[in-house]
């Protein structure tokens, strides 16, 4: 290989480029192959306690927090997911009344009960139906944490099993 | 190039730019190919979750977590293996005795009755298993001291 340096032609070493380059193709036909797309997956940040005793929580809703001046019980927005035979959202109850199944339906009500400030809801406990499909409880969740984001609230959500009797 | 008494001219490609191209095509694929999806369990369908907040790429985050996989028979899939509710729940007592271990390690003392597991859950159910079996195992989880919980959804478009 000849290289012009200073007015000088100089003879060089002539480095074989078609091993390092076959070598290179041979990198990239193995990255091409065994690259996957990663999916886009998201998630929902929780803090899960576990579910505290009746008589502690009796004691909780009389006695009122040292940061807020209503009790966690009030400021606790109640649901209540029902599932049919098969395994499908049946009924939601939001605060002791029925509420459509479908998203807009229930936007309407998250956004009364969020962004009413005479309401003084800023966290809520789901009780779901042991039997609901996975699918359908976060389709909820995501409903939820949608209206507390429009509400300009930070998402607090927790959930517990549906026992019989819960919700009237 | 001369040869002999007639003059030869050897077509002589430039390889330079085309090495530069591969070398940059190796490098992305080297960025972007993912070894350490065994926690991804393929066979898991997520829901779907317009509203779930990206996954953040924080290494810090990536060492305090634990992956579980739920499948839709609501079995905890762990090892190439599918495990009960009683099987994970002793999984899961482990996994926690593993990181109350590395706490004492460190010298951090850890009060069950009180305190709480840095660690992340991160779950990962199928969208078709129940509420039920998805409770078994955050219960479970509660029981050894984990609070943190991350359940994942995929992010519509």
């Amino acid at each position: 290989m000849r290289h012009k340096r200073g007015g000088i032609e100089m003879e060089g070493p002539d480095v074989p480029v078609a091993p390092m380059l076959d070598m290179a193709f041979q990198l990239l036909t193995f990255f091409v192959l065994t690259y996957r797309a990663a999916p886009v997956e998201g998630q929902f940040i929780m803090n899960l306690l576990p579910p505290q005793p009746a008589t502690a929580m009796a004691a909780a809703a009389t006695e009122p927090s040292a940061t807020n001046e209503l009790p966690a019980s009030l400021r606790t927005l109640p649901v209540f997911l029902r599932a049919d035979d098969q395994g499908r959202l049946a009924q939601v109850t939001i605060s002791e009344s029925d509420v459509t199944n479908d998203p807009k339906g229930l936007a309407e009500v998250l956004d009364y009960h969020l962004q009413d400030p005479d309401v003084p809801f800023d966290q809520t406990l789901i009780k779901v139906d042991p039997e609901l499909r996975y699918s359908e409880l976060m389709s909820i969740i995501d409903g939820f944490t949608d209206a507390f984001i429009r509400a300009k609230k930070e998402p607090k959500l927790s959930f517990d099993e549906l026992r019989p009797g819960d919700g009237g | 190039m001369s040869g002999g008494l007639i003059s030869k001219t050897k077509a002589e490609p430039n390889l330079t730019p085309l090495l530069d191209i591969v070398f940059q095509l190796i490098t992305f694929f080297m960025l972007v190919i993912n070894f350490a999806g065994d926690n991804y369990d393929q066979r898991i369908n997520l829901p779907d979750a317009g509203s779930a907040r990206p996954v953040e790429d924080d290494s810090r985050i990536a060492e305090d977590r634990l992956v579980l996989n739920v499948d839709s028979e609501g079995r905890l899939l762990r090892k190439d293996r599918a495990m009960g509710i009683d099987e994970a729940a002793d999984e899961i007592r482990h996994e926690a005795a593993l990181v109350k271990l590395g706490l004492q390690s460190t010298g951090v003392k850890f009060d069950p009755a009180s305190d709480t597991l840095p660690t992340t859950i991160i779950l990962r159910a199928d969208k078709e298993t129940s509420f039920g079996a998805v409770l078994g195992i955050i219960k479970a989880c509660q029981a050894q001291g984990f609070r943190k919980f991350a359940l994942k959804a995929m992010i519509r478009g």
